[in-house]
């Protein structure tokens, strides 16, 4: 390790970059040492695959990125796969189930949605989800992580910041048995 | 293709170690671990006297590395330990005095010993404050915790099921021969906006144990009906919609009948004039005051409703008593996985472990560029220099250990006092159908405004989900060392492929949700109505929402059974195929 020169500096600045320099080299060789074992146990990653995976994404957005620049529409089709082609709006005819009155497929939806009733709402369950174990003593959890008033968005989301873990969650639903 | 054990590959010692061990077998060890200090943090060094500072035995040295001979306990520093060994005949297994790692002088090589490895780990044991369910909690057979063998009953399960279809797809073959595309493979017609809706069904319907679960009829209608007086039956629903889509039929279907019943069971309010992408509660939240309704549906929400009126059919008409992550429900058999949290304090060690079953994961996206926390598992990576979102980083970022903020300071039983902490995640058992939820939105509290991250990430289509698991990460924690932890499972793999990718292009409350789907090495892109071919590297450059992953033993043998006939040259003039291979 080559030491900083000695000759221009002060003995306290000399004396503070030999202690950084220890320290360097201390975490250097830690470094070292836990990736040794790692290698020699046989625990590291298989980057060999995971740096072919990134080669193949890094091509695949080259290429289409190229294809779209160079005008080729990829979004219209003129026939799907079995030759079949389909209106913007889906025309098939059937009876609602609820009402019994004749609506055409991509006009179903709504049409249901009236049917059913106004205004139907989404009754407050309670959810588990992959997020409830996160939530718990993160910052800015709710209390309980397992009713739907507990977790609005405002609790939940993250304030914005890139990088920032744990905080913003998507609900599950799944009731507590 | 890598065969890596998830335990370890025993370490080749080298001759003076076993020279050593010859001679002075665990005396050395055992005479060592009364001075090797542990930290809460997991790490270990030792530590011979609490008032003097180690320095080496020739030079007097104390700022290099130390080396403590394992014999005569003399004190070496880097530059002169092989002066030791050769001044004292086979005097030659040092340990490292600031990372309780072995040495070898001669082959200046560091070395490792399942008995030393266990020896240290030991230590930590009876340094850790007692607790139940804390971090070894497995090693003691500790209550909460899932024995492995119930989950290998449930992959056996499934094995069995897809025995049953494998012959269910053997008969229909001869009718399906004439087609050449995969069985299963039709479109979803959109019935106003419901492309959130045939997204997932589209991801559903090619989950392989899902799949078969279906078409072996073991939701059976008749029974269905008799048991329960009413007619609601989302699961029966489901099973219709599987048999229209392996029909044979190839005109694209109507999930209307579908559509009504989960409008009714889950209770979700149907009129739909976007997809979108927000966090569904917000919607909901937000518009449960307001009458005039429109509401965005997001395809996640969607998924977990349906998981969740599956669960409730079935979960009532099975055994009940069960515990949640036992559930015996398909929609838990196949995406119910287990995900355990650790949080410890970071003055005593005292770490509070639970567990809590999940169907899916939530990824927050990593930052490109953001350094990796432990160094020692990752090489220098292109991602650093290129700066791009990895689905292998957000599953990093989902791992690390998180410092809860001071103003958050949780109590500790063992210090009996508000302490520092520490949390981490990992998972504790894989589902066989992995699905990954990428979060796309990002909300801003003051400004009260969702926007969504468009940011590309990049996913692999062969994930090792290894790193992740809890055995992993709490081995990790500990210095990686050789040691039983966490009942580590070796009959389960943590391999998947991927086979369905579920993309939203888009605003945050407007755009479109569509589905690509990996058949037999093809990738069909299924937009509504409309299946097409496309190239694999349209589906890499994607913006992927939802990613759908098989285990890798899964998907092989998924891809044995719908692989059909060649069509033959001479087309039959009854079956009106176009454009047919």
């Amino acid at each position: 390790m080559s030491l900083p020169n000695d000759d221009n500096m002060s003995p306290h600045a000399q004396l503070s970059s030999h202690f950084f320099a220890d320290l360097l080299d201390s975490v250097i060789a830690d470094v070292a040492s836990e990736c040794h074992r790692i290698a020699r146990l046989g625990l590291d990653r298989n980057l060999d695959e995971e740096e072919e995976e990134l080669r193949l994404s890094a091509q695949a957005r080259a290429r289409v990125a190229d294809s779209s620049n160079s005008g080729e529409t990829n979004s219209k089709y003129v026939v799907d796969i079995f030759g079949q082609t389909h209106p913007a709006v889906a025309s098939e005819i059937f009876d609602c189930m609820n009402c019994g009155r004749s609506i055409m497929a991509g006009r179903f939806a709504p049409h249901l949605e009236k049917c059913m009733g106004k205004g139907r709402k989404a009754r407050l369950k309670v959810t588990r989800s992959s997020t409830a174990a996160q939530n718990r003593h993160s910052r800015g959890s709710p209390s309980s992580t397992y009713s739907y008033s507990n977790s609005t968005s405002m609790n939940r989301l993250s304030n914005g910041a890139p990088g920032v873990t744990g905080e913003e969650y998507s609900n599950g639903s799944f009731e507590d048995l | 293709m890598s065969t890596r054990n998830p335990l370890y590959t025993n370490p080749k010692s080298c001759k003076h170690l076993e020279d050593y061990k010859l001679s002075h077998g665990l005396n050395g060890f055992n005479s060592l671990q009364k001075h090797i200090k542990t930290t809460p943090s997991g790490k270990s060094s030792v530590d011979q006297s609490q008032t003097k500072i180690p320095r080496c035995g020739f030079c007097d040295g104390h700022r290099e590395r130390l080396y403590l001979c394992l014999i005569c306990s003399s004190i070496s520093c880097s530059s002169h330990t092989l002066l030791h060994s050769q001044s004292e005949n086979g005097h030659d297994i040092a340990v490292d005095l600031e990372r309780s790692e072995l040495y070898c002088v001669v082959c200046c090589d560091q070395v490792y010993d399942p008995d030393f490895d266990r020896t240290v780990m030991l230590k930590h044991i009876t340094d850790l404050p007692p607790n139940k369910s804390g971090v070894f909690a497995d090693e003691e057979g500790g209550g909460a915790v899932r024995r492995s063998s119930k989950r290998r009953r449930l992959v056996s399960g499934l094995e069995f099921d897809s025995k049953k279809s494998k012959q269910l797809v053997v008969s229909m073959r001869d009718l399906r021969a004439k087609s050449c595309y995969p069985w299963g493979l039709r479109g979803l017609n959109n019935l106003g906006s419901t492309c959130f809706m045939n997204s997932v069904l589209q991801a559903l319907i090619h989950a392989p144990p899902f799949r078969n679960y279906f078409l072996s009829d073991q939701h059976n209608h008749e029974v269905c009906k008799k048991r329960s007086s009413d007619r609601l039956c989302l699961p029966c629903d489901i099973d219709v919609i599987f048999s229209a889509a392996y029909s044979g039929d190839r005109t694209p279907y109507s999930p209307a009948q579908f559509l009504h019943r989960f409008a009714l069971d889950c209770h979700v309010s149907v009129n739909l004039t976007g997809a979108g992408l927000l966090n569904g509660l917000y919607s909901w939240w937000q518009h449960s005051a307001n009458l005039a309704s429109y509401e965005q549906q997001d395809a996640h929400e969607f998924f977990i409703s349906v998981l969740d009126g599956i669960h409730e059919k079935e979960g009532k008409a099975r055994s009940l008593g069960i515990d949640n992550g036992d559930c015996r429900c398909i929609a838990h058999k196949v995406f119910s996985g287990l995900l355990r949290s650790d949080v410890t304090c970071m003055s005593c060690g005292f770490t509070s472990t639970t567990y809590d079953p999940c169907i899916d994961i939530s990824l927050n996206l990593d930052t490109p560029n953001c350094s990796p926390t432990n160094l020692a598992n990752k090489s220098v990576k292109p991602t650093e220099n290129t700066g791009i979102s990895t689905l292998l980083g957000c599953l990093d970022l989902f791992t690390k250990p998180e410092k809860l903020g001071s103003d958050q300071k949780l109590f500790c039983e063992n210090c009996q006092e508000r302490q520092e902490s520490l949390k981490q995640m990992s998972i504790k058992r894989l589902p066989s159908v992995l699905c990954l939820h990428v979060k796309r939105f990002e909300h801003s509290p003051i400004k009260k405004m969702s926007r969504k991250i468009d940011r590309y990430l990049q996913f692999p289509f062969s994930l090792d989900m290894n790193p992740y698991l809890s055995s992993s990460v709490v081995r990790n924690r500990f210095g990686n060392r050789i040691f039983g932890f966490e009942g580590d499972d070796l009959d389960t793999s943590a391999e998947y492929e991927i086979f369905a990718v579920v993309t939203h292009s888009g605003m945050l409350d407007s755009g479109h949700y569509l589905t690509y789907l990996r058949l037999r090495n093809q990738w069909y892109k299924c937009d509504d109505a409309w299946i097409n071919e496309v190239d694999e590297r349209v589906v890499r450059a994607s913006q992927c929402y939802m990613l759908f992953y098989v285990q890798k033993t899964l998907y092989y043998k998924v891809n044995e059974d719908l692989s059909c006939q060649p069509i033959s040259s001479r087309k039959d003039p009854f079956v009106p195929f176009a454009g047919c291979c």
